[in-house]
C-alpha cells in the first residue's frame, strides 16, 4: 500500500492526473465516504479498455520467441503494472458492491441515489434487496401474525429498519484547490485553501468531493 | 422450553447475545432454530393478548391503555431482534462467501459450515451467488472481480506448494498437474483462487 501515495505525490507535483490517478482518487473517496458516490463509468470503461488492449498486446508479444532479455524484462514490467491496475479496479468495484448491498433497500426507494449507479449496479441493488427481503420473509415474517409481517413499518421510539447512509459521519477532507466557502453546522464559514486538511461532517463537503475540488483522505 | 415466568424480551435478548458472541469469536454459530420458533410463538401470544386488550377497551376512549403500549413495545422489540439475528447471519455468510473467492460449492461442501446453516440460508447463498455472478459477467473480458484484494500484487509469479490434490488445472500458459507435496512456480493470477480455497500454499 505504501507505493500508492508515492505515485500520487508525483502526479500532483507534475500537475497531470492520469486515469489511474483519477481512479485511485475515486477509490479512496468511495472508501471514506459514508454515501455512495456517482459512478465513474467513462473513466472505468477507459481503464478496462486499456487493460484489455494491453493484455492482448502482451499475449501476442509473449508468443514471440526471438525476444531479447531486455524486452523480456519490459514485458514483465508491463504485466506487473496491469495486475496492479486490476487490483485497484477490483478494490473500487468491491467497495461499491459493499455499499450497494448495505443500502440496497434504501437505494430502491430513492431515485436520487439510483442516478449515481451504473445500470449493472442498479440491477444488483434490485436483486439484492429482493433476495434479502425474501430471506427475511421465509425465515421470520411469514410465521408472524399478519399485523407484524411487514418490513418497513416505523414504530415510534425505534430507528427505522431500512439502513440509510449516515452523512453526518466525520471525514478527513483534503482540498485539491482553493475551495469556495462552506458552512459548518454551527454556522461558521470555512474556506479551505489548496492542501488544507480538515475534519468535518461528510454532508458539509459532499459537493466539493463530487466536483473533484477536494478529496477524502 | 422452560415453563417458569419470563420477562418480555428475554428470549430476544438471548438471540441477540448469540449474534454478538458470533461476532466476538468470529465464528458462525449453529442456526438456533428452536429459539427462533419459540420467539415466533411468543409473538403470536403477544398479538393475541394485544387483540383482547383492544377488544375490552371502551371505544369512546381515545387514549390507548398502557398495557397495550407495553405489549406493542415488546412485539416491536422482539421482531427487531429476530430480524437483527438473521441480518447478522446473512452478513457473515456473505463475508464467508467472499473469503473463498465466491466458490459456493466449496463453501457448501464443507460439512462443518453446512450443518450450521438453516435451509433458507442455503437458498439465500445460492441466490446471492447467482446475483454476484451476473454482476461479475459485466467485467468478464478484463478481469475477475472476485479475486483477492487483501494483498497488493507485488510479483507476477509465486512459488506454491500443493497441500491438497486438485488435479490438472488449465492456465494461460498450458496445463499444470498439481500433485500433493510438489512445488511449482506459477503466475499468481492463474492460481490465486486455488490459494484462497486452500489447495495451494504460498511458499515465502
Amino acid at each position: 500500500m505504501r507505493a500508492v501515495p508515492a505515485i500520487r505525490a508525483f502526479a500532483q507535483d507534475g500537475g497531470i492526473e492520469t486515469p489511474l490517478d483519477q481512479l485511485i482518487r475515486h477509490w479512496m473517496n468511495e472508501r471514506h465516504a459514508p454515501d455512495i458516490l456517482p459512478a465513474q463509468e467513462d473513466l472505468m470503461n477507459g481503464i478496462l479498455d486499456s487493460i484489455r488492449r494491453q493484455s492482448e498486446i502482451v499475449h501476442l508479444l509473449r508468443g514471440n520467441t526471438t525476444m531479447s532479455e531486455d524486452e523480456h524484462i519490459r514485458i514483465t514490467l508491463v504485466q506487473t503494472e496491469i495486475e496492479r491496475v486490476k487490483f485497484v479496479v477490483r478494490a473500487c468495484v468491491c467497495t461499491r458492491i459493499y455499499k450497494i448491498e448495505k443500502y440496497a433497500r434504501f437505494i430502491m426507494t430513492n431515485a436520487d441515489v439510483q442516478t449515481r449507479l451504473t445500470a449493472a449496479e442498479q440491477a444488483l441493488a434490485q436483486r439484492h434487496a429482493a433476495l434479502t427481503d425474501r430471506h427475511y420473509y421465509t425465515s421470520v415474517l411469514q410465521s408472524l401474525p399478519e399485523k407484524q409481517a411487514h418490513l418497513d413499518d416505523t414504530p415510534i421510539f425505534v430507528p427505522p429498519m431500512v439502513t440509510e447512509p449516515d452523512k453526518t459521519r466525520p471525514v478527513f477532507v483534503h482540498a485539491l484547490q482553493d475551495c469556495p466557502p462552506v458552512h459548518l453546522p454551527n454556522g461558521i464559514p470555512l474556506e479551505m485553501e489548496k492542501d488544507y486538511i480538515s475534519l468535518t461532517q461528510y454532508s458539509i463537503v459532499e459537493h466539493l468531493v463530487v466536483r473533484g475540488e477536494a478529496e477524502l483522505v | 422450553m422452560a415453563s417458569e415466568p419470563r420477562h418480555y424480551g428475554e428470549l430476544a435478548t438471548q438471540l441477540v447475545m448469540e449474534a454478538r458472541r458470533s461476532t466476538q469469536t468470529d465464528t458462525l454459530l449453529k442456526y438456533n432454530d428452536s429459539l427462533v420458533r419459540t420467539l415466533i410463538r411468543e409473538q403470536r401470544d403477544l398479538e393475541r393478548e394485544a387483540d383482547s386488550i383492544q377488544l375490552s377497551h371502551p371505544v369512546d376512549n381515545d387514549e390507548p391503555p398502557p398495557a397495550l403500549i407495553i405489549i406493542q413495545t415488546a412485539i416491536n422489540r422482539n421482531k427487531r431482534c429476530l430480524l437483527a439475528y438473521h441480518a447478522h447471519r446473512v452478513d457473515r455468510l456473505r463475508d464467508m462467501y467472499w473469503a473463498v473467492g465466491g466458490a459456493l460449492p466449496h463453501l457448501l461442501a464443507n460439512k462443518d459450515i453446512r450443518d450450521n446453516l438453516s435451509p433458507y440460508e442455503v437458498d439465500y447463498l445460492r441466490a446471492y451467488n447467482a446475483s454476484i455472478m451476473e454482476f461479475r459477467s459485466e467485467f468478464s473480458q478484463e478481469l475477475d472481480i472476485m479475486a483477492s484484494i487483501t494483498n497488493l500484487p507485488k510479483d507476477l509469479h509465486v512459488q506454491v506448494k500443493v497441500v491438497r490434490e486438485c488435479g490438472v488445472i488449465q492456465t494461460e500458459n498450458g496445463t499444470i498437474d498439481f500433485q500433493k507435496g510438489k512445488r511449482f512456480v506459477v503466475r499468481r493470477s492463474d492460481i490465486e483462487h486455488l490459494i484462497v480455497q486452500g489447495y495451494l500454499e504460498e511458499v515465502q
